[in-house]
């Protein structure tokens, strides 16, 4: 299948500026564009409460751009196109999110984002910053065995922990507190996806990867990366049959649990698509006892045009239910 | 001539990556797009177009400053897991130099160890999985085997392409091509490719440098 290669910037060099300088242009009383290239919230978070950064590469929007304001991060680090940004930017970050009690760096697992992160804090520890910690996230169950968890890759289900984390920073909780959060929204969460077509680099302008018109990967990473394996098209229902049991057996998620769903948009699903894939989703929740809380449909974690999508669950008890519905004041979410 | 580097010689080193960095760009995307995101030979480029002009820039040039200004080009620049790796590895060997003004051959030795022990530390992996270490690794080895300076580099160029070539028949074990299994194998690494271009870059620059070239 063709990717559509065509896209609407200005010239590849620029493509990261523009964009942010657009988003402030739109969103100036929620989101701010520092001279350093960090987005960071309009109105600062109140004094002693933990600072929530994320660095990442571009390319995912609205992640994690859109996913600054009250309720959720206080600091963006955007890297280039794909690409995790280095040790100095990070630092920025962290030192524009302190408020005085502390730093929390989130990391989704990447190989760059990783080595960057952990660069950085050896850089905060030789200037003297200690009140940091760092927390790496994933949830792709396609990208390594149950019981290898933490080296599963960070994807599009992390939209929990951001929405949930967010909240519970906002209430004052510590820095040892937002890390064990966060590491707990983590660990009841779980993802999978599907790629139908292949997406086109804003960079160099080529497909990421080849994809027959008539098979569909299962078990594709947020940057194109491929997963469990190429598989002939299936229905909507089908596809949904055929993940989610092997969500529901990761966790595991039993009958009588409670699951907020996610079903996040790659770039070019169609909402149509989407809420008959959630038809068939809500049906199979049903059918296995598990309690829906709330369910998320939209593009939040994208790779450019990529079509496909990806499922998330995330069990859910009481506290963890409460923050879902906080508020929040990002440029791409509002309210809950 | 005497068998050693100075701070004019790294600066003309960075220079010569630069072009060929530049030179090699649609080369390493398209090994890159493989099994990564075709990016690799852009943000090379990009970072080594910066480290020459901050290059440039250093009043009085050592083989540490240079090296310096380079690693932090890659790092922040660059950024990823190739700009760690590759920022880490000129890091390393900047400190390695400890600002001497002119650096020899046991010198190198030094730098090169430190180099591959940082990047090893930093990205965990070893020879056999398919990165930059199988070209950087094998070069390292080769170096040390040499008499001099041309000696040294030439076996670390021919050892740097013969790692980067044997990565076509691995799987990977990081990075995103690992999520590719079986289905890596029949591609080169794009990292290890721009290693043995750095390796061939340094081997090329010295034999114009000892023939008056430069």
């Amino acid at each position: 299948m063709s990717v559509r290669k065509k896209k609407l910037i200005n010239q590849r060099e620029t493509i990261l500026r523009d964009m942010l300088q657009g988003l402030a242009s739109a969103y100036p009383e929620v989101v701010r564009l520092t001279d350093d290239g960090l987005i960071v919230r309009a109105q600062p978070k109140a004094a002693g409460k933990v600072g929530l950064v994320i660095g990442n590469g571009s390319g995912h929007e609205p992640a994690m751009i859109g996913l600054v304001g009250e309720g959720l991060f206080d600091v963006n680090i955007p890297g280039e196109i794909f690409t995790a940004p280095g040790p100095d930017r990070i630092v920025a970050g962290i030192k524009a999110a302190e408020r005085g009690a502390g730093v929390l760096l989130c990391v989704s697992h990447h190989a760059g984002d990783l080595m960057n992160a952990e660069m950085a804090l050896e850089l905060c520890q030789l200037e003297g910053l200690d009140n940091v910690e760092m927390v790496v996230l994933y949830d792709d169950i396609s990208s390594a065995p149950k019981g290898s968890e933490s080296e599963r890759r960070g994807t599009a289900g992390l939209f929990f922990v951001w929405k949930m984390l967010g909240a519970y920073a906002e209430t004052g909780a510590s820095l040892a507190e937002c890390k064990r959060m966060a590491e707990r929204i983590r660990d009841n969460t779980r993802t999978l996806a599907v790629a139908l077509t292949s997406c086109a680099s804003p960079i160099t302008g080529a497909a990421m990867f080849e994809m027959p018109d008539d098979e569909m990967e299962i078990g594709m990473g947020v940057h194109g990366e491929v997963g469990l394996g190429r598989h002939k098209l299936l229905s909507a229902d089908a596809t949904i049959d055929l993940m989610l049991p092997r969500l529901l057996e990761d966790l595991p998620i039993n009958a009588g649990d409670e699951v907020l769903v996610l079903l996040n948009n790659s770039g070019s699903m169609t909402l149509m698509e989407l809420y008959i894939l959630h038809r068939r989703v809500a049906e199979r929740l049903a059918q296995a006892g598990v309690r829906r809380y709330k369910s998320w449909i939209g593009p939040y974690a994208t790779t450019q045009e990529m079509a496909g999508f990806a499922l998330s669950l995330c069990r859910v008890d009481a506290e963890l239910k409460r923050l879902w519905d906080a508020p929040c004041n990002g440029a791409f979410l509002k309210g809950v | 001539m005497t068998d050693s580097m100075n701070g004019a010689d790294f600066a003309a080193l960075i220079q010569a990556l630069n072009a060929a960095m530049a030179a090699a760009k649609a080369e390493l995307n398209a090994l890159d797009s493989a099994l990564g995101d075709g990016d690799h030979g852009e943000a090379l480029a990009a970072a080594f177009a910066e480290a020459d002009e901050k290059a440039r820039a250093l009043d009085k040039p050592t083989p540490t400053s240079v090296l310096q200004v380079t690693a932090q080009a890659l790092l922040n620049r660059m950024g990823g897991a190739s700009g760690a790796l590759y920022g880490t590895l000129f890091l390393r060997m900047s400190s390695a130099f400890k600002d001497r003004d002119d650096v020899t051959c046991s010198d190198w030795s030094a730098a090169l160890d430190a180099g591959l022990a940082g990047v090893q530390a930093r990205g965990k992996a070893s020879p056999g999985d398919k990165t930059m270490v199988d070209a950087l690794a094998p070069a390292v080895d080769a170096f040390k085997a040499g008499a001099d300076l041309a000696a040294g580099f030439a076996a670390a160029r021919a050892a740097a392409a013969a790692g980067a070539a044997q990565t076509e028949r691995m799987v990977a074990k990081f990075g995103r091509a690992k999520f590719a299994g079986e289905r890596a194998i029949g591609h080169v690494d794009a990292g290890a490719r721009s290693m043995a271009l750095v390796f061939e870059t340094l081997d090329e620059y010295w034999k114009g440098r000892e023939h008056g070239e430069t």
